[in-house]
């Protein structure tokens, strides 16, 4: 997997350091995502997962390099930095409740001018998650945990992302809704959608992604192949109870 | 919109605008009264309807309004109009700045915090001397009520163009995403923040105007009735009796409200308060979200609406 290092990165974060007050949540953390991987970001409750997608996505304050795509996020707000194709599937959906599920999709297109192509999109979602097309006009609120995930995640595909950062995706959901979630991962992959897959079940984000890093005390204590992170005896020990 | 209720809206308008060249004296105070609370009505909708921001503090804005007209037209012997831009102005600031603070509290938070800015501004008001003190103002008087009750129609069908205009925006479709999920309007590229502001700015404009064209028309203002929390109180009573969030329920409202007021106020006087407060509860009661929820609810489900609307409230 050395072709990584042939490549430009579209993501680089160099010496990454941010946090609440005085207290700092994610320490020095460097990575780099290329193209059309996927890549996991792993570690326990509290080492700092959330509070690094908050610094990518500018709504923590941060010190440290952010360049996605040629641009250096630092100077940029949170809604520019979604501009730019950098598109969070949140942790807890946050879904609007009260609007039905075609509006929920349409609010991801929220700042796209291009209304055929938005049309097209929203086929294309049907398309990928028909569990979806069939309540089109049912409230998002009303649908059960699986399905609003499937509809977090259509309404980030359609904002366009270069890049989505899907936070706690399998949190509280059935391992067979899971299984289909990733494997849609793996279909936008191919399609050329890069995927920052933040996951405290370690076992799971590393057997779908391609690269991972692990954080740990708001370090990252160890990154590499997706595979050898897996077979690796100290990841193994900490995280898999293996 | 189709032509037939293009048609008709344009028929009420007129016959509105008619109004003053047959009707009584009497009748054209009530109107101008009613015509401005539709406007505080509507400009609390933006705020507090559409974007979900229950907001005590749209007296101030009417406030400043007044206050706009009466300092430009007294101390400066500026025109009106001048003076409708001069209290425009101090409302939107006034917006501006306190909505960057205020409006990042949430829920009951929100309007707490915007409660006291009516008592807080009339404290400060009270001392300044260019303001009148707490002795107030008084305006040349200018005994044309055609003229105000005119004014005052044609700001509420402003204002109602507005928010019509906001429903089909975009701008319009980010304030309902940040009522709906306002961190859910953020991940989706919605600045919320800078929507927040320019709807209360957007809500403080119309509650200026209304200010400033009632100040001119009643011709005295202290501060105690320019702030007066009561008036916000019945903005925020109107609009959700109409139904908060929609283009019309808010006018419905107003008007609906007056004329029962009114009606009451003058058949039985001594327990007209009473009975109006019997009328909200009972609105509260069977029909929380309004009369536009009605409207589009009951012809399909009936009695049951009102059933299940007293069963929510686990009465």
């Amino acid at each position: 997997m050395n072709v990584a290092a042939e490549r430009t990165p579209l993501l680089r974060v160099e010496g990454l350091s941010a946090g609440y007050g005085e207290m700092l949540a994610l320490r020095e953390a460097s990575l780099e995502i290329y193209p059309a991987e996927i890549v996991a970001l792993v570690g326990s409750n509290g080492a700092g997962k959330t509070t690094l997608l908050r610094a990518l996505s500018r709504v923590v304050r941060s010190t440290g390099r952010i360049v996605f795509n040629g641009h250096d996020l630092d100077v940029l707000t949170p809604d520019e930095v979604f501009g730019l194709g950098l598109v969070q599937v949140p942790e807890g959906r946050q879904l609007f409740d009260r609007m039905t599920v075609q509006d929920n999709l349409l609010m991801g297109a929220y700042r796209r001018d291009d209304k055929a192509a938005v049309l097209r999109d929203l086929d294309r979602m049907y398309a990928m998650f028909p569990r979806l097309k069939e309540r089109t006009r049912q409230l998002a609120g009303s649908l059960s945990g699986g399905e609003q995930q499937m509809c977090a995640m259509a309404r980030a595909l359609m904002a366009a992302p270069v890049l989505m950062m899907v936070d706690e995706m399998s949190l509280g959901l059935a391992p067979v809704v899971v299984e289909q979630l990733m494997g849609v991962l793996d279909a936008i992959r191919d399609e050329g959608v890069t995927v920052l897959l933040v996951e405290q079940d370690v076992q799971l984000a590393l057997s779908t992604a391609d690269r991972g890093y692990v954080l740990e005390t708001g370090r990252i204590v160890h990154s590499g192949p997706a595979s050898e992170l897996i077979d690796d005896p100290a990841v193994r020990q900490a995280y898999l109870g293996l | 919109m189709t032509p037939l209720r293009l048609a008709l809206a344009l028929a009420v308008v007129a016959v509105l605008a008619a109004l003053p060249w047959f009707g009584s004296d009497l009748i054209i105070q009530f109107g101008i009264n009613t015509l401005l609370l539709a406007v505080l009505a509507q400009g609390w909708n933006i705020i507090g309807g559409y974007t979900g921001y229950a907001s005590f503090g749209n007296s101030v804005f009417y406030g400043l309004g007044s206050y706009g007209v009466a300092i430009a037209m007294v101390q400066w012997h500026l025109p009106f109009g001048v003076g409708l831009v001069f209290g425009v102005l101090l409302a939107v600031l006034f917006a501006c700045t306190l909505g960057a603070a205020v409006l990042r509290l949430k829920g009951h938070y929100f309007a707490i915090a915007t409660l006291a800015l009516g008592q807080v501004m009339t404290a400060i008001v009270s001392n300044i001397p260019l303001a009148g003190q707490n002795i107030g103002l008084v305006l040349p008087p200018l005994n044309n009520d055609r003229l105000f009750y005119e004014l005052s129609l044609g700001l509420l069908v402003l204002a109602t163009l507005t928010i019509f205009w906001l429903t089909r925006s975009r701008f319009g479709f980010g304030l309902i995403a940040i009522r709906e999920n306002e961190e859910g309007a953020a991940v989706m590229g919605v600045n919320t923040t800078l929507y927040k502001v320019l709807a209360f700015a957007l809500s403080g404009l119309f509650s200026a105007l209304a200010g400033g064209i009632h100040a001119y028309w009643i011709t005295f203002l202290d501060p105690e009735s320019a702030f007066d929390i009561s008036l916000n109180v019945k903005m925020i009573i109107m609009a959700v009796f109409g139904g908060p969030g929609t283009i019309l329920g808010p006018i419905v409202g107003a008007f609906s409200l007056s004329a029962i007021s009114e009606f009451l106020s003058s058949e039985v006087t001594n327990l007209a308060g009473l009975f109006f407060g019997i009328v909200i509860v009972g609105a509260i009661v069977l029909m929380p979200r309004g009369l536009a929820d009605i409207v589009r609810n009951v012809p399909k489900s009936g009695w049951r609406y009102f059933r299940q609307n007293i069963r929510a409230h686990r009465l």
